[in-house]
Order: C-alpha cells, then sequence, then structure tokens
C-alpha cells in the first residue's frame, strides 16, 4: 500500500516553491481555492502530478472536495495509485 | 488613436452598466473609467519617458484591467508577464523588452505601493527602446530565450481594426455576460479589449471547477464562453445536473478540439462548442459561429474582412493555411523586423497545415510552428531548451509539445547527454529555473538533435492534434 504522508509532502514541496509566495504559510491543510488556487495552478499541480506518479486526475475527480487541500489531493493520488498498483 | 477611447464611448453609453465582476464585487463603467484615471495620474507623477515599455504582471483582476487601460492613458506600451514566471524569466523579459518599469501584485525589491495590491518597480534600461515612431500599444514577447526572445508590437490603431474585425462574428453587445476563465497575460486584446468596447459585462471566473463555474455562470446569467478544450471537459463531466441556459455561444480556443469533449459537452448541455483560430499576429481570423453542430471539427470561415489560402496543398488539399485581412502586427522586436519587410506580399503564414472545404471552411491538421499550447498557455521552446543547455551534463536538447488528450499538448524534451544523468535530476533542475508548466513531463536521450542544413537550427517537428 502506498501511504499518504510521503505523497503530502511533495504536493506540498511543489505547491510551496511554484505557487504561493515566499510569505505564504501553506500546510496540508491549508484551504487551497480560498488561497487563491487557480486554473492556472490547477493545470501546473495536475502536470506535477502526472510527472511524479504517472496518473491523470479523472477530470470527475476535479472537484472542489478532492481539491480542498493537500490532505484531499494526497488521498485522491493515493487511492488511485492503489487502485492502479493493488497490494501484494 | 488610443484604445483607451474605446472604454470611456462605453462609460458614456452605458456608465451604469456593469463592465467586470471579481467575486461579488461588480465595477460599473463609470467607476472602471475613474479608477483608470486615477491610476493614470499616479503613473504620471513617476515621471516615465514618453512611449516607455511597461511590465504588468497579475492574476486575472479588475486591477490587471484598470492598469493596461491606465498605462494606455499615458502612452506607455504594455508588455504582459504572465504570473507563472520565474524570477529569471521576469527578469530576461525586462532586459529583452527594455522595460522602464514592472507593475505587480506582488512588492518586488525597492517597489512602491501605489494601493492595494499594485506595486510599481522602476527599472533602467540599459538603452530606451525605439518604437520607430510607431503609436504602439502592446507587445507580447513570442520567445524565451536572450537571443532568440522576441516581442510581437501592435500599435492602438492595430488592435481596434481586429476588435471591430472580429466582432463581425462574434457579435458581442451590451446584452453579453462573458464568463472568463483563461490568463488576461495571454489573452487579452481581441477578447477583454472587445468586450468592454461593445458594454458587455466580464465575470472573472476564480477557477474553473465545474460547480462553482456553473454556479457564477447562472448566477450572473453568462451569454459567451470563451475557454480552453480543458475547460470545457471538465465541465462536460459535471454531474451536477446544472444547465447552461443563458449561454449562446461557447467558443474553444487555444488548441484544437478533441472529439470526445466537443461530443460530452454537447450532450451535457444542448450547446455546440465553437472552435476559433486566434493568432497574436494577426488576432481572431476564424471562428465557427454558423455551423458548429455538424461541422465541430472546423474553425469555421474566415471573418469577413480576412481571406484564407491553402498554399502547397497535398493530394488531399492540405497545405500551409496563410492568412491575409485587417489588424496584423505592426512589427517584430529585437531585432526590429516591420511587418512590411516580412510579409510584402500581404500573407501571413500561420505556420498551421490546414484544408479548406468547397463550403469555404477550414480545418486544421497540425501545426508546423514550435510554440507548445497547454491549456490556454504558450510555451515556447527555445527558454526549455536554453535552461537545460546548461546543465552540466547536457550537450543539446530540443523541447517541444506532445498531445496530451485533457490539456492540448505537454512539454517534453529530446537531450544529448555528455555525462550520465537521470531524468529526475533533469527535471529538478528544470524545477529551479522554469514555472512549473515548462517543466518537460518526459524526456527521451538521443544521440543527435536534427538541424536544418541551411542555418543550422534545430529542427522543429510538427505536432499533429490530439485525436
Amino acid at each position: 500500500m502506498i501511504e499518504p504522508t510521503g505523497v503530502q509532502v511533495r504536493l506540498l514541496e511543489f505547491l510551496r516553491a511554484g505557487m504561493f509566495s515566499a510569505d505564504t504559510e501553506v500546510t496540508v491543510e491549508t484551504d487551497l481555492i480560498a488561497s487563491g488556487f487557480d486554473s492556472l495552478s490547477l493545470v501546473s499541480l495536475l502536470v506535477f502530478i502526472e510527472q511524479t506518479y504517472g496518473l491523470w486526475i479523472p477530470q470527475n475527480e476535479i472537484n472542489e472536495a478532492n481539491l480542498k487541500n493537500i490532505r484531499a489531493i494526497a488521498a485522491v493520488v493515493v487511492r488511485l495509485l492503489n487502485e492502479r498498483q493493488p497490494p501484494s | 488613436m488610443n484604445l483607451t477611447e474605446f472604454l470611456d464611448r462605453t462609460a458614456s453609453n452605458w456608465p451604469d452598466k456593469t463592465a467586470l465582476i471579481e467575486g461579488d464585487r461588480a465595477v460599473s463603467y463609470v467607476e472602471l473609467v475613474e479608477n483608470t484615471l486615477a491610476l493614470a495620474a499616479q503613473l504620471r507623477k513617476l515621471q516615465l519617458s514618453s512611449a516607455c515599455r511597461v511590465g504588468i504582471c497579475f492574476p486575472n483582476s479588475v486591477n490587471y484591467v484598470a492598469l493596461t487601460f491606465a498605462l494606455w492613458r499615458i502612452n506607455a506600451v504594455v508588455v504582459p508577464i504572465p504570473t507563472e514566471c520565474t524570477e529569471e524569466e521576469l527578469s530576461s523579459i525586462a532586459t529583452t523588452m527594455q522595460l522602464e518599469a514592472i507593475l505587480s501584485r506582488n512588492a518586488r525589491s525597492q517597489s512602491v505601493s501605489l494601493g492595494p495590491d499594485v506595486f510599481f518597480t522602476r527599472l533602467t534600461p540599459a538603452l530606451p527602446p525605439d518604437n520607430h515612431g510607431l503609436n504602439l500599444a502592446f507587445i507580447r514577447f513570442t520567445s524565451g530565450t536572450t537571443s532568440a526572445r522576441k516581442g510581437v508590437a501592435l500599435c492602438h490603431e492595430t488592435i481596434g481594426d481586429r476588435v471591430l474585425a472580429a466582432n463581425q462574428a462574434l457579435r458581442i453587445g451590451p446584452a453579453d455576460t462573458v464568463m472568463w476563465c483563461l490568463p488576461m497575460a495571454h489573452h487579452f486584446l481581441v477578447t477583454i479589449v472587445l468586450y468592454l468596447s461593445q458594454g458587455a459585462t466580464i465575470v472573472l471566473a476564480r477557477h474553473v471547477l465545474s460547480r462553482p463555474f456553473l454556479e457564477a455562470a447562472n448566477r450572473w446569467q453568462g451569454t459567451v464562453l470563451y475557454a480552453a478544450p480543458f475547460h470545457y471537459s471538465m465541465l462536460a463531466r459535471d454531474s451536477s445536473g446544472a444547465k447552461l441556459n443563458s449561454v449562446r455561444l461557447a467558443v474553444s480556443t487555444t488548441c484544437s478540439l478533441p472529439q470526445e469533449v466537443a461530443v460530452s459537452f454537447q450532450q451535457r448541455f444542448g450547446l455546440p462548442l465553437s472552435q476559433a483560430l486566434g493568432v497574436i499576429e494577426l488576432g481572431l481570423v476564424c471562428v465557427n459561429v454558423d455551423d458548429s453542430t455538424a461541422r465541430w471539427d472546423s474553425v469555421g470561415r474566415p471573418l469577413p474582412k480576412y481571406a484564407v489560402n491553402i498554399r502547397n496543398p497535398d493530394e488531399d488539399g492540405y497545405g500551409e493555411v496563410v492568412v491575409s485581412g485587417p489588424g496584423f502586427f505592426d512589427a517584430y522586436t529585437n531585432p526590429w523586423t516591420s511587418r512590411d519587410d516580412l510579409m510584402p506580399d500581404g500573407w501571413f503564414n500561420t505556420g498551421d497545415i490546414g484544408r479548406v472545404d468547397p463550403q469555404g471552411y477550414l480545418y486544421l491538421a497540425g501545426r508546423k510552428t514550435a510554440v507548445i499550447n497547454l491549456a490556454g498557455r504558450k510555451v515556447f521552446p527555445e527558454e526549455i531548451e536554453a535552461v537545460l543547455n546548461r546543465h552540466p551534463a547536457v550537450r543539446e536538447s530540443r523541447a517541444y509539445g506532445a498531445a496530451h488528450p485533457h490539456l492540448g499538448e505537454v512539454v517534453e524534451a529530446e537531450v544529448v547527454l555528455r555525462d550520465a544523468t537521470t531524468t529526475d535530476t533533469l527535471r529538478d533542475f528544470c524545477r529551479g529555473h522554469l514555472s512549473p508548466d515548462k517543466v518537460p513531463s518526459r524526456f527521451h536521450v538521443v544521440q543527435i538533435i536534427p538541424k536544418t542544413t541551411v542555418t543550422g537550427k534545430i529542427r522543429r517537428q510538427p505536432t499533429p492534434p490530439v485525436a
């Protein structure tokens, strides 16, 4: 089973480096949409996830609940990864 | 002529009409004009040079629009800088475009505040820019490396011509409300300026997650959508049951429309998607407003004042798409090359491959140009190659757009290695220097990068549209 913690750390690093200004505090609980997560950020995040984990989050999974914060996004990524690679 | 006349005329005709909606804030035309006048007065006090070039680095916002028109009021030339640019990219644009100042949403070193979320940073270009006596309004850079970066320069009159020409097909008027989600740094003239010139209302959609977007479209009774296939694809999968009953026109732009998106959007909303062909050098050449259901895969017929020709067609009629018409760009900068020098016969080669059917509808089959279209953003391969080539293990590289089912294209790169290295190392290196969307999704190690035999430049491959 792939655990969410590692995914959360990667996503957090990416969002801190690429999307938020240096003085913005971002945690796994930060409400992304309220923090200015716009359509540009969304595309960049989807590309990052595809590059890093080799999976594209299906369009029907791209919604407010799954993009609420890094914890929610990481949970989707982990679920999709585990669906793709059942535990041995 | 100055483009602020368009805005002032609209404000005079419909002063209380809403021009822009950002969140819950509605700004009327008269308020927008007053806003631009106040900002222009502040900018005048800063004593910028006549016809100086000023970079503007803002996300979609009322401020973005107001500052652009304020700069035009003081006869400055606007140079959009995408917010996703890294500091290194921004610095390169500032140098090459000879910017005298940058207006940004975030404070920068030695910037001064012009109001909430508006910062002014004065720069000192090594040489004052030469606009060759033209009444320039706008320069959009089209390439990334310092040596290869060039700008498309447009005069106020040119933009005015293309805006009026485009509206013969789009027919935007004061009854329209446009739902806006594309980045203004990449799309502004034959869109935002056009809508404001005709008295429409623009709703700045905060993001394009389907549910809030549909809620906003219904709350504000949107009549026009202008977005990329990526956005329509998300809307088509919305399961809320919400409709788009007030929408009369949904334009799909930036890259070719996959059939699956066209069909699923029409099934979901009962609304066809109208493909368009817009080119920064030309404006809006085609938009399929009259037969987008049966000919969903066509970008339509040329707008009334434009002509499209297919040069060197093959046996199936596919050839290079060349265009003539109004509102063509005035010059390339760096080095300065005038339109007349570049296209003495009056025809511009778009770099697209296409065919025209007997009824005059244009179908695109791929591109010969190198620019990479990523969900509404344009990415230039040279800037990615310039970064990769700085990595000690890379001898040379070639970046290109690879077809992507959801985004149109993503960036991939071929590299010739001097020393062994890993894909992760190259990707991390790119992440340190490039905005996230420009980091290649895949690297391919190759032995040689093909060059043109005459100039020795990298040979760019055509990108077929995604099926």
